[in-house]
C-alpha cells in the first residue's frame, strides 16, 4: 500500500517536471516544434449552404369553404454547414429553421442531420452522428428543392426517419454497372405508448436517448445497371428487435421496416424525362401483446400494426429548347398513396393524391412551384389543393 | 429423390459460378467507363436528382466541400468524385 502510493507520487511528480522542462525549453528554443496532428495550411474547406423557401397553399373540401395560408409558416430556412476537415474528414450538418415575420410569430430551430464522415478506403466511409437513413429515394434526398411535384407524397414520411449511431457507406463500380450500399446501428424508434390511446403503436423516431439496450440495425443497397447512371434501383431495410421501454410490458415489441424505389432520367432530345417511384412499409410486430395488457385490455382494440404508402410520378422537359422560357419550364404528374391500419384509433381508410405540378427553374436550384393535389378518401369528402412554393437553394 | 437432389445441387453449383463470374468480371473496370471525362461523369451523375450545377455557383474550396457532400449523398465512386471535381474546379473560372 505504501509503495503503491509513493510510486503514483513519483508518477505525478515526474510528470511535472517533464512539463516544466518543456515549458522552459520552448521559450528558450528560437524553432517552432510541429504540432502533432497539424494539416498542411488550407486543408480545411468550408462551404455554408442552404435554402429558403416559402409556400401558399389554398385547401378546399367539398361542402365547406376554401381556406388560405402560408402553410405551418411563410418561410422556412435550412441551414448546411459542410466542412472538409481533411482529406479524410468530412462534416455535414444541416439545420432548419422555421420562422414567423408575422407579429407575434416566433423561429423553431431543428436539428435535421449532423454527421462526421471518416474515410476508410475509397469505398467505405465510416460514419457517426444523427442521420437520415437511407431508406429509398425520397426521405433526404427527393424532399426539397429536388422534389419536383412540389407537395409531399402522402404515403411517405412513415419509415425510418432520422437516427442517432454510426454506419459505414460507400459505392463502386462493378463493370458498367455501380453498386451503393449502406450499413448501420442506430437507436432505433421507439413505441408510444399513452393512457389515451391516441398513438398507440406509432413509431418515434430521432430519439437521442435509447429507450432500451438493443439498437435497431438496417442497410440499403442499390444498383445503377446501366454504365451512365440513368437508372437506379434499390431495397433498404431496418429491424428493431426492442422498441418498447425498457422493463415495460411492450419492450419486446419489434418493429421492421422496408423501402424499394427507382430513379430514371434521360434525355429524348430535345426532352428530358424523369420517372420516380417508392414504396415503403412497417410492421410493428407481437401488438396483440399490447391490447392484452392489464391496463389496456377493455380500452383499446386489437389491430395488425402495419403501415404501407407508395407513390410513381414522372416529368418531363424541353431541356432541348432553344426559348429559355420553354426549356426552363417542366410539367410533372404524380400517385400516391397511404396506407394505415384501419382499426387504430389513428388509423384510416386509405388515401389517395393524385398531383399535377409545373415548375418554373430560374436556374438548377431555383425553382418556383404551381402544384394542383387532389386527395381522396372512402367515406371522406374530397379535398383539394394549389400550391405555390418559391424556393432558392445557395 | 436422389435425381431431385442432383438437380438441385448442380442448378445450386450453376448459380454460385454464374455468380462468382459476374463478381470477379465486375472487379474490371471497363475501358470506356474509366476513361470518362470529368465533364461527362458531371452531365450523367449531376442530373440524376437535382438539375445538372453550373460550375460557376461555387469556388475552388467551396467544390471541395460540395463534392464531399455530394459523394455521400449520391453514393459516387471515389474516381467519379475526383474527376467532377476537377472538372468543376477548372470550368468555374
Amino acid at each position: 500500500m505504501k509503495t503503491k502510493r509513493t510510486f503514483i507520487l513519483l508518477m505525478c511528480l515526474s510528470l511535472l517536471m517533464l512539463g516544466l522542462v518543456d515549458r522552459i525549453m520552448a521559450q528558450t528554443d528560437s524553432t517552432t516544434a510541429p504540432v502533432p496532428n497539424s494539416p498542411q495550411g488550407g486543408a480545411e474547406k468550408m462551404l455554408l449552404a442552404g435554402e429558403v423557401s416559402t409556400l401558399w397553399q389554398n385547401n378546399k373540401v367539398v361542402g365547406a369553404p376554401s381556406t388560405n395560408t402560408f402553410a405551418a409558416s411563410p418561410l422556412g430556412l435550412m441551414l448546411m454547414p459542410l466542412v472538409k476537415l481533411n482529406d479524410r474528414l468530412f462534416l455535414d450538418v444541416q439545420v432548419a429553421v422555421t420562422a414567423n415575420p408575422a407579429p407575434g410569430g416566433g423561429a423553431v430551430a431543428s436539428l435535421n442531420e449532423a454527421i462526421i464522415y471518416y474515410r476508410l478506403t475509397p469505398a467505405a466511409y465510416v460514419f457517426a452522428g444523427s442521420f437520415q437513413p437511407r431508406s429509398g429515394i425520397y426521405e433526404g434526398i427527393l424532399d426539397d428543392f429536388t422534389n419536383r411535384y412540389c407537395t409531399s407524397p402522402v404515403g411517405m414520411g412513415i419509415g425510418v426517419q432520422t437516427e442517432s449511431g454510426i454506419g459505414i457507406q460507400g459505392g463502386f463500380q462493378a463493370g458498367y454497372s455501380k453498386v451503393l450500399y449502406q450499413l448501420y446501428i442506430a437507436n432505433g424508434p421507439q413505441l408510444s405508448v399513452d393512457s389515451t390511446g391516441a398513438h398507440n403503436g406509432q413509431l418515434n423516431y430521432g430519439n437521442y436517448i435509447d429507450n432500451n439496450k438493443n439498437k435497431a440495425v438496417g442497410g440499403e443497397i442499390g444498383v445503377l445497371p446501366f454504365s451512365n447512371s440513368s437508372l437506379e434501383l434499390g431495397i433498404s431495410g431496418q429491424y428493431t428487435p426492442k422498441t418498447g421501454d425498457a422493463g415495460s410490458l411492450f419492450e419486446n415489441t419489434s418493429s421492421t421496416s422496408i423501402a424499394t424505389y427507382l430513379n430514371y432520367y434521360h434525355v429524348f432530345n430535345p426532352v428530358m424525362v424523369r420517372i420516380q417511384g417508392q414504396y415503403e412499409y412497417t410492421q410493428t410486430q407481437n401488438f396483440k401483446l399490447y391490447s392484452n395488457s392489464s391496463d389496456t385490455a377493455t380500452l383499446f382494440p386489437s389491430f395488425d400494426n402495419k403501415i404501407s404508402g407508395w407513390f410513381g410520378g414522372a416529368t418531363v422537359r424541353l431541356s432541348g429548347s432553344r426559348r429559355t422560357l420553354l426549356s426552363n419550364l417542366e410539367l410533372g404528374g404524380r400517385v400516391g398513396q397511404l396506407i394505415l391500419p384501419e382499426n387504430a384509433l389513428w388509423g384510416a381508410k386509405p388515401l389517395n393524391q393524385t398531383t399535377v405540378c409545373l415548375t418554373y427553374w430560374f436556374t438548377w436550384k431555383t425553382p418556383l412551384n404551381l402544384a394542383y393535389d387532389m386527395y381522396t378518401q372512402s367515406g371522406s369528402p374530397t379535398q383539394t389543393q394549389i400550391t405555390v412554393r418559391g424556393m432558392w437553394f445557395f | 429423390m436422389k435425381s431431385k437432389i442432383k438437380i438441385k445441387t448442380t442448378v445450386a453449383i450453376l448459380a454460385i459460378g454464374i455468380a462468382s463470374a459476374a463478381i470477379i468480371n465486375g472487379c474490371k473496370v471497363p475501358e470506356e467507363i474509366a476513361n470518362k471525362s470529368g465533364a461527362q461523369l458531371w452531365g450523367e451523375n449531376c442530373n440524376r436528382c437535382h438539375n445538372v450545377v453550373d460550375p460557376k455557383t461555387f469556388g475552388d474550396d467551396q467544390w471541395d466541400a460540395a463534392t464531399e457532400h455530394m459523394r455521400q449523398k449520391a453514393l459516387l465512386t471515389d474516381r467519379e468524385v475526383s474527376k467532377i471535381r476537377d472538372f468543376l474546379k477548372t470550368a468555374n473560372k
